[in-house]
């Protein structure tokens, strides 16, 4: 069997090896870089540039570790992104040769259906190319979402793209849109010594996330001062000498050096023939799927963002995984019924399964178990006492279903609470479970335990 | 030793009075309860305190905890120092440790507090 996979992102690169460990013959279509978003321009770059932000931040705290400091700490923004692009690199040299040890043949070039077998792929040379194939996957994956109002110079009106490759900190930033992307790069620059404003339409910060989360974040942001307007839009951007004027449907205006808009992302679903094969595609330009991931096209499958899912590299590589069993012959359906998110702002955000209000929409009646990182003592040790872990249990059934946390490496401790889920494990099990002391892990717990009033670090109520 | 020239609300708060300004601060008790002081959510200049009711909010080491006005008026200073240095609450929680000053709506809501000695009463009942 021949399979063609148009995009080489978490979604297409992973459905690849998966195919070709099944023995198909996979030919990769890739128009940018292997990685995709993910690796170029999304979750490994921003980490990389967070890790020397974060690293920076630490050394304001040297006194209280202990540590006297003779002389100056600097941060070198353009040495950032020089270790960035270093990081970027290794895993796309990790991706060619994994596709290289599995025979995965890969085409550079822009890849554009001709018809359900046949794929004109226009390479970065120039000339042309044709993949046929028995079998397509299309994982072309999103990009920054643009309007009018925001048009991007790559200089002082950003893109989240943009953003990752600035060689000098700004003095102060504006971000439209305090979301995950937002968020998460208001803690790079701040830290980093910016001045940052951000300005969010709806009434909170990361508004998917439980309402506590959000407040949590919210303080956590008044804390390193920075400045966030919620429940008011960007109506207006103007460079000026002295930097953008943004005025904001209130009537107030912003001015700061460079402005970030990070207001969502456009699905990459334009241009690639789409409309030749007959692939139908939703509202947004979504292509539409089935549980298997196949298009209304016979042997057409689409997977990550250009479904316009939950536009997560690890649903992508999840959905990659399905489309290449169901093309591969192996029948196999994909389930979100437990999908883990994270959000890298400090302190870290991670949650899984459903928020409590979702539950209360869903007339789900619900538990809550609260535990604080400051009454851990590991969380003392290492100088990061702010947040929470929250449990939400079916109140009938005393079963896990959401998890909440912000805090230190929230992003790792959310998985134990995962599995939880899709185990069905009850709020005793996680209870029950000796923890090892001294770990952060110890709070989920308590957050257990607190369910029934029973968390033995948490003062009488 | 709570200061006799102050005044004191149940909830762990003291106000000074100068006229028809009033300082208001946490007690020692309060600060020796919290531990060590780590941030504060300052109020702002302008805005309107209520007796009763939270104006602000202190992050300990041990707990996050409201701070509850024991008067009601317009805040016309807040103490921009602890921003930086919250653990000065803790180090002079009647002196330089201050939060903010209001000029008083209600004079009468004075009545309502408790005197040193009352105070100190208070807090032997609550200990136990």
């Amino acid at each position: 069997m021949r399979l063609a996979v148009i995009g080489a992102g978490p979604g297409g690169y992973v459905a690849a090896l998966k195919a070709a460990q099944m023995g198909a013959e996979v030919t990769v279509i890739e128009n940018i870089e292997v990685g995709g978003t993910c690796l170029n321009r999304g979750c490994i770059p921003t980490k990389a540039l967070l890790a020397s932000a974060e690293t920076f931040a630490k050394t304001k705290e040297l006194k209280n570790f202990g540590i006297e400091l003779q002389g100056s700490v600097i941060p070198n923004l353009q040495k950032m992104v020089e270790r960035k692009n270093k990081v970027v690199g290794i895993q796309i040299k990790g991706i060619r040769g994994l596709f290289k040890s599995w025979g995965v043949n890969l085409v550079e070039g822009k890849g554009v259906l001709l018809n359900p077998n046949k794929i004109e792929v226009e390479k970065k040379d120039g000339t042309k190319d044709v993949v046929e194939a028995d079998k397509i996957i299309i994982a072309t994956g999103s990009r920054p979402a643009q309007i009018p109002t925001f048009p991007f110079d790559g200089k002082n009106i950003l893109s989240s793209d943009d953003a990752l490759n600035i060689t000098e900190i700004p003095k102060s930033l504006i971000i439209v849109g305090a979301g995950v992307i937002g968020c998460e790069f208001a803690c790079i620059f701040r830290e980093l010594g910016t001045e940052v404003t951000m300005v969010e339409m709806l009434p909170r910060a990361v508004s998917t996330e439980d309402t506590e989360i959000s407040e949590l974040l919210a303080k956590e942001f008044k804390k390193k001062k920075i400045k966030l307007l919620t429940g008011v839009g960007v109506e207006k951007v103007t460079s000026a000498e002295d930097g953008i004027h943004a005025t904001l449907s209130d009537g107030k205006e912003l001015v700061a050096e460079k402005i970030l808009v990070s207001i969502g992302r456009a699905l990459n679903s334009e241009g690639i023939g789409l409309e030749t094969v007959g692939v139908k595609k939703g509202a947004r330009g979504e292509i539409l799927v089935d549980e298997k991931m196949q298009t209304n096209i016979e042997g057409i499958y689409a997977v990550g963002d250009v479904t316009g899912g939950m536009l997560l590299a690890h649903v992508a590589s999840k959905e990659g995984i399905v489309a290449a069993q169901n093309a591969c012959g192996k029948e196999t359906k994909i389930d979100y019924s437990t999908v883990p998110a994270a959000i890298f702002t400090s302190p870290e955000i991670a949650s899984v399964g459903l928020r409590e209000f979702q539950a209360e929409e869903k007339g789900i009646k619900v538990k809550t178990g609260h535990f604080q990182f400051r009454a851990l003592g590991k969380a003392h040790a290492m100088g990061e006492i702010s947040g929470f872990i929250k449990i939400v249990a079916e109140s009938d059934t005393d079963r896990i279903v959401g998890a909440h946390i912000i805090g230190p490496h929230a992003s790792d401790l959310i998985h134990e609470a995962a599995l939880a889920i899709k185990a069905g494990l009850k709020v005793k099990d996680l209870a029950d479970t000796i923890h090892a002391h001294p770990t952060l892990s110890e709070g989920l717990m308590e957050a257990a335990e607190d369910v029934h009033g029973e968390a033995i670090h948490v003062p009488k109520k | 030793m709570n200061p006799e020239d102050l005044k004191y609300h149940k909830e762990h708060t003291w106000v000074k009075v100068s006229g028809k300004k009033a300082t208001i601060g946490i007690t020692d008790y309060a600060q020796e309860a919290l531990g060590d002081i780590v941030y504060i959510d300052l109020p702002e200049v302008d805005t309107i305190a209520e007796a009763n009711t939270e104006i602000s909010e202190i992050e300990s080491t041990k707990a996050t905890s409201p701070v509850i006005s024991p008067v009601s008026g317009t805040i016309v200073e807040v103490n921009e120092e602890l921003s930086d240095s919250p653990e000065i609450i803790n180090e002079d929680p009647y002196g330089k440790g201050w939060i903010a000053v209001v000029e008083l709506s209600d004079e009468s809501e004075l009545d309502e507090l408790m005197d040193a000695s009352d105070y100190e009463k208070y807090i032997e009942e609550e200990a136990k």
